[in-house]
């Protein structure tokens, strides 16, 4: 059984214990439950080295270098947001645990501080989306903001080539159901047509005879997702239903 | 591990030059102050016509092959204009460009790469572009002594505070930062603060939040975080006692700028300062006036700043 520290640990507990005689009793912080996984699934490691952001994975060896500089966890102060312990978790295939970290994950910024610091060339930043994307495609984390964001930029630069940054900005807000109220949209539009930089809707750059390099690329990424699609590669067994 | 992959051929007189999306659209600004401070230090560089976007960092997570085959086509235009060296202004484009070095250095990924750019009718793309950011080419192929002789009008007064952001540096495994030679240090990046002080500029030299991330791609999809990280870009500027933030990065300086409103409701209006494109205090430094380095065009207007400081 693998000791996963955390959840096992359990803080200031006063025991009164004799031990072969001896007064043992005190204030104890480490005491560590008991306790037996059996839903441990070896499947979830093998579906994130499946593709070549998630390979890295496995040289992993849980110095804990990515956690003590990522930006998230001790800049921004989110603890739970923690590279090394997913890693230890998508390793050993402890979905439930993982389960836990479904609305955490995705918060990665992406500043790479982990993967430069690496000592074992982990691509701590890709795997850690890797892992995330896991627990989407089994529909046990919801969809992101993050995700919605990437789809929808992606979608915004395979139209022209290039991307139409006030469009994308529409686009997204849509999805999330936001608004920003009219007169401030209005300003910013009045700053960027004076300095010649609204470039967008009929106005957008595009790349000359991208139209062929879209229907590939548009192809590419509906390939790519049908494979990360839940249930289409058999999620593991220990997956939500 | 390949890392960036170092110019296999001899430096090219005049690199590509890949602008990337922002160049062309919010970064404007960016891109003329750029080509000022070149023009002013004898250097050039060719465009690439018709690039498309680089990925940035988000393609990545919904497609390795796309995600790889976007920047090539870009490496891939600069090879068939003869180029051995590309050279790109946004930290972002230079994150996702050297990634798809890496990535293409493997023969299996080459070959499938290829084959999609032929389908869709892109050259195919050898491996063999090395990429740099503006910032590491100016300082290489000028440095600070040629930077100090362009000086027109030194920045005298000035206390800039030098925000790096994250993908300059990072990861050296993409970048070859730190690995090859004559490349910044990815812990403690310099070329900024030299070529400012070359300026005639002050420098801050305790600011902590030289390297830290802006909120990047979650600029829009995670505000809490976004604002956080761009509000300390500011606070840490503030409290080694800068006047303005130099950037590198069209996202970071997009970032904060779009921030602005919120970080002034959250945190009070004395963190806020004047954020510009590195770019722009040079071309200011070499003789342009505030409107020519386009000071206007930011939501921060630093040019209100550099006005009453004497600047015109």
């Amino acid at each position: 059984m693998p000791i996963v520290e955390k959840s096992l640990v359990e803080v200031e507990r006063t025991e009164t214990l004799e031990v072969d005689g001896i007064d043992v009793s005190g204030d104890w912080n480490t005491f560590l439950k008991s306790r037996v996984s059996s839903d441990l699934d070896a499947r979830i490691l093998d579906w994130v080295k499946g593709e070549p952001q998630g390979e890295t994975i496995s040289r992993c060896w849980q110095c804990g270098t990515c956690t003590a500089g990522c930006c998230m966890h001790t800049d921004y102060g989110l603890t739970d947001f923690n590279p090394r312990y997913f890693i230890y978790l998508a390793q050993i295939g402890y979905e439930e645990e993982l389960r836990k970290y479904a609305t955490t994950i995705w918060r990665c910024v992406s500043c790479n501080k982990c993967v430069e610091r690496c000592p074992k060339g982990v691509k701590v930043e890709e795997v850690v989306h890797r892992i995330g994307s896991y627990l989407t495609a089994t529909g046990a984390a919801p969809e992101s903001p993050a995700d919605r964001f990437d789809r929808a930029y992606t979608k915004n630069l395979l139209r022209r080539g290039v991307l139409d940054e006030a469009e994308l900005f529409r686009e997204y807000e849509r999805l999330e159901g936001r608004k920003t109220p009219t007169r401030e949209l209005l300003r910013m539009a009045w700053t960027l047509l004076k300095s010649g930089r609204l470039h967008t809707g009929p106005l957008a750059h595009r790349t000359r005879g991208w139209s062929r390099m879209r229907s590939v690329l548009e192809a590419q990424l509906a390939e790519d997702d049908r494979a990360h699609a839940p249930r289409s590669r058999g999620p593991p067994a220990g997956g939500p239903r | 591990m390949s890392g960036a992959v170092p110019s296999r051929g001899p430096s090219d007189p005049v690199p590509a030059y890949y602008p990337g999306c922002s160049l062309d659209g919010l970064g404007k600004a960016y891109e003329i102050s750029s080509r000022q401070v070149l023009k002013s230090l004898g250097l050039s560089l060719d465009r690439i016509v018709d690039y498309n976007c680089c990925g940035a960092t988000e393609v990545k997570n919904l497609s390795q092959d796309v995600s790889v085959a976007l920047p090539a086509r870009n490496l891939a235009l600069a090879r068939s204009m003869g180029r051995n060296e590309v050279v790109a202004a946004c930290s972002g484009c230079v994150y996702s460009l050297t990634r798809a070095n890496d990535a293409v250095q493997d023969e299996a990924t080459r070959g499938r790469i290829n084959s999609t750019l032929a389908r869709g009718g892109s050259p195919e793309y050898d491996g063999n572009a090395s990429v740099q950011h503006v910032l590491e080419f100016i300082y290489r192929r000028a440095g600070p002594d040629r930077v100090r002789a362009a000086v027109r009008r030194p920045l005298e007064g000035l206390t800039v505070a030098p925000y790096y952001g994250c993908l300059y540096t990072r990861p050296k495994r993409y970048t070859g930062v730190g690995k090859t030679p004559g490349t910044d240090d990815p812990e403690h990046p310099h070329f900024l603060d030299e070529l400012l002080i070359a300026c005639g500029a002050k420098v801050v030299t305790d600011y902590s939040a030289k390297t830290i991330c802006c909120g990047g791609g979650h600029a829009l999809s995670d505000l809490e975080v976004s604002v956080a990280f761009s509000a300390s870009v500011l606070h840490e500027a503030k409290r080694a006692g800068a006047d303005v933030v130099a950037t590198i990065c069209p996202l970071g300086q997009i970032n904060i700028e779009n921030h602005l409103d919120r970080i002034r409701a959250e945190y009070g209006d004395d963190v806020i300062r004047p954020v510009a494109y590195f770019t722009q205090l040079m071309s200011l430094a070499f003789g342009s006036s505030l409107r020519e380095a386009r000071l206007s065009d930011n939501f921060s207007r630093p040019d209100l700043f550099l006005r009453s400081r004497g600047y015109s």
